[in-house]
């Protein structure tokens, strides 16, 4: 019994290539069902994210079907395609599918997502009677090395974009995130995502200012929250925990005075001020304001580059268990 | 017998506050702190039961079952509070202040290897001594959650975010929340500690019940400032620990 791995991701493929590929979420099981049409193979599994298309495939002469998937995938959709293709066999095809579902492989090393999505690739083959003895046991125990691989090392650890350095320090200082209030200076991308990602964790109210109103209510529409007129925001101070701010202003917005003004109000809680903008936004002065927390965007960069560097040095450590893993194991078709 | 169940409790809390120490130092979380301290909490209710034996009453004479008393109290404090909260790291912080404590109890001429039993007891006595020495577990507590504060603060203040200790700190309003409970819970005892001061029968002692008038006031006045004006988390931080430290000073009056 043979195991192959054939596959394009974001490393071997751009997107123009990589979406000719692509495989609806809903069709993964059905997908792997007509591959067993192909002669010698008995098993297969289709995993198809933004970033990766990949074909898990098990047989008597699993790598004589490789060559004829890859056949009619050219015949399908161009023979361009065929430089981005790579081929992993029997137990560096485990090996490499133990590095996806642990975040190894993936375009934002460590991230959790493509665990659940070859999770569901699995299962919906599995529903559809595309597995059996060698997929079975190499995707079950590829979730398990992958649960150990992040549970005994740091490869998870650390935000690595300025949104998500931002909702870690936001966690630091108020915990959980639920009933947080924030609001966003300026409806730019940035602060839009930055926002988004505190709402994802639970932050309740977010208020909206632009100098432009119709944009503040374009993305206040959009996060659930509360436009606000741009000569009124120093009104809603009072009553936030984070203030976002990117506006195209060539001078600060935020001011120390600003803050003094609400301070007995807030009963000096503490307030956590995001500077996403250059040139900066709030005046570094009211970062010395004791209850205040300020970052700016060089400071949240450099956090999440830091994270990105921690979890590369993590990649020895994590390649390591799984050799190690694989190693205890006699996988069929490895 | 009753001096090996201190010297046992102390050398169980050092040992929860090294290893937390080393796993903070790895950057992991200290999961094993609060074991230690659960068998440092069982020496030290040995050693205040045997004491208590002994005694015929609660262990509160002299200044060395004060210092144990004070100890069990902290960690009483601890356990109730620390596990509860998720406050894991607030055990590595009360273990050294344990240790200390204890070894104090434990020095020559702290320390009475042979109490004398009571021929008599005053119920208002004991409660004072026992509602006192409690709620200085309670506010001692308050005092290590405020040093707890006071790093976090100023890591996050210098964006020094790289630190072992920095990842397993409690968030700071979680810190600020169970520091004001802390308080709280102090003064509400000690009230009723300096209330039973008030009433038992008293041979002297006016300069040591002034005193813990004044260590009541200050709390309160505190915890007033706090609810009613509003304060930083820094400035609340600053005065519970000051205010324990000037505090110790009424045992000296004892």
């Amino acid at each position: 019994m043979e195991l192959v791995c054939v596959g394009l991701n974001h490393r071997t493929a751009p997107v123009e290539v990589r979406e000719r590929f692509a495989v609806p979420q809903g069709k993964l099981g059905d997908s792997a069902r007509e591959l067993l049409q192909i002669e010698g193979l008995e098993e297969s599994v289709v995993l198809s994210t933004c970033n990766r298309t990949e074909f898990y495939l098990a047989g008597d002469h699993a790598e004589q079907a490789a060559a004829e998937l890859r056949r009619r995938l050219a015949q399908a959709h161009g023979a361009d395609s065929d430089p981005h293709w790579y081929e992993h066999h029997r137990l560096h095809a485990a090996k490499h599918l133990c590095r996806v579902v642990s975040g190894l492989d993936s375009m934002v090393l460590g991230e959790t997502e493509i665990f659940g999505q070859a999770k569901e690739a699995y299962r919906q083959a599995l529903d559809a009677g595309a597995t059996s003895g060698v997929l079975n046991r190499v995707f079950q125990r590829a979730f398990g090395i992958g649960k150990k691989v992040r549970t005994d090392t740091r490869i998870q650890e650390g935000a690595t974009s300025v949104a998500g350095a931002s909702v870690e320090l936001a966690e630091k200082i108020f915990g959980k995130l639920a009933g947080c209030r924030v609001i966003v200076i300026g409806a730019g991308e940035m602060s839009r995502q930055t926002a988004q990602a505190l709402v994802s964790r639970g932050a309740t109210t977010v208020f909206v200012t632009n100098r432009s109103y119709d944009k503040a209510v374009g993305l206040a529409e959009e996060m659930g929250g509360r436009a606000v007129h741009f000569d009124e925001w120093q009104s809603v101070l009072a009553g936030v925990d984070v203030v976002i701010s990117s506006t195209a202003a060539p001078h600060p917005v935020v001011l120390p005075h600003h803050i003094e003004a609400v301070r007995r109000i807030r009963k000096f809680r503490p307030l956590f001020l995001i500077d996403i903008a250059v040139p900066r936004d709030i005046d570094p002065a009211c970062g010395e304001i004791e209850e205040v927390y300020l970052y700016d965007i060089d400071t949240l960069e450099q956090l999440a580059i830091e994270a990105r560097i921690r979890r590369e040095k993590q990649i020895i450590e994590c390649d390591r268990i799984i050799e190690e893993e694989l190693s205890k194991l006699n996988l069929p078709g490895t | 017998m009753d001096r090996w169940f201190l010297i046992a409790a102390t050398a169980l809390a050092a040992a929860g506050g090294i290893t937390g120490m080393w796993t903070v130092h790895r950057g992991t979380r200290s999961r094993w702190t609060v074991i230690w301290i659960i068998a440092a909490f069982l020496a030290q209710i040995g050693f205040l039961y045997l004491r208590g034996q002994a005694r015929g009453a609660c262990p509160l004479m002299g200044m060395g079952e004060i210092l144990a008393f004070l100890a069990w109290s902290l960690t009483l404090f601890y356990l109730a509070v620390g596990p509860a909260y998720r406050l894991s790291l607030l055990g590595v912080f009360t273990a050294p202040l344990v240790v200390i404590i204890q070894i104090l109890a434990l020095l020559p001429g702290v320390w009475i290897s042979d109490p004398e039993r009571l021929p008599a007891t005053d119920a208002w006595r004991e409660t004072h001594a026992a509602m006192s020495v409690l709620s200085y577990g309670a506010l001692a507590l308050a005092a290590v959650a405020g040093v707890m504060f006071l790093v976090l603060d100023r890591q996050l203040k210098d964006h020094h975010l790289q630190s072992g200790l920095f990842r397993n700190l409690p968030p700071v309003r979680e810190l600020l929340k169970s520091m004001i409970r802390l308080l709280w819970i102090g003064v509400l005892l000690l009230s009723v500690g300096v209330i039973a001061g008030f009433v038992m029968q008293r041979q002297g002692g006016t300069a040591h019940l002034i005193a813990a008038s004044a260590v009541w006031v200050s709390y309160a006045a505190l915890l007033s400032i706090r609810q009613v004006r509003g304060l930083t988390g820094r400035r609340t931080a600053m005065a519970a620990v000051l205010l324990f430290v000037l505090s110790l000073s009424v045992f000296a009056l004892v």
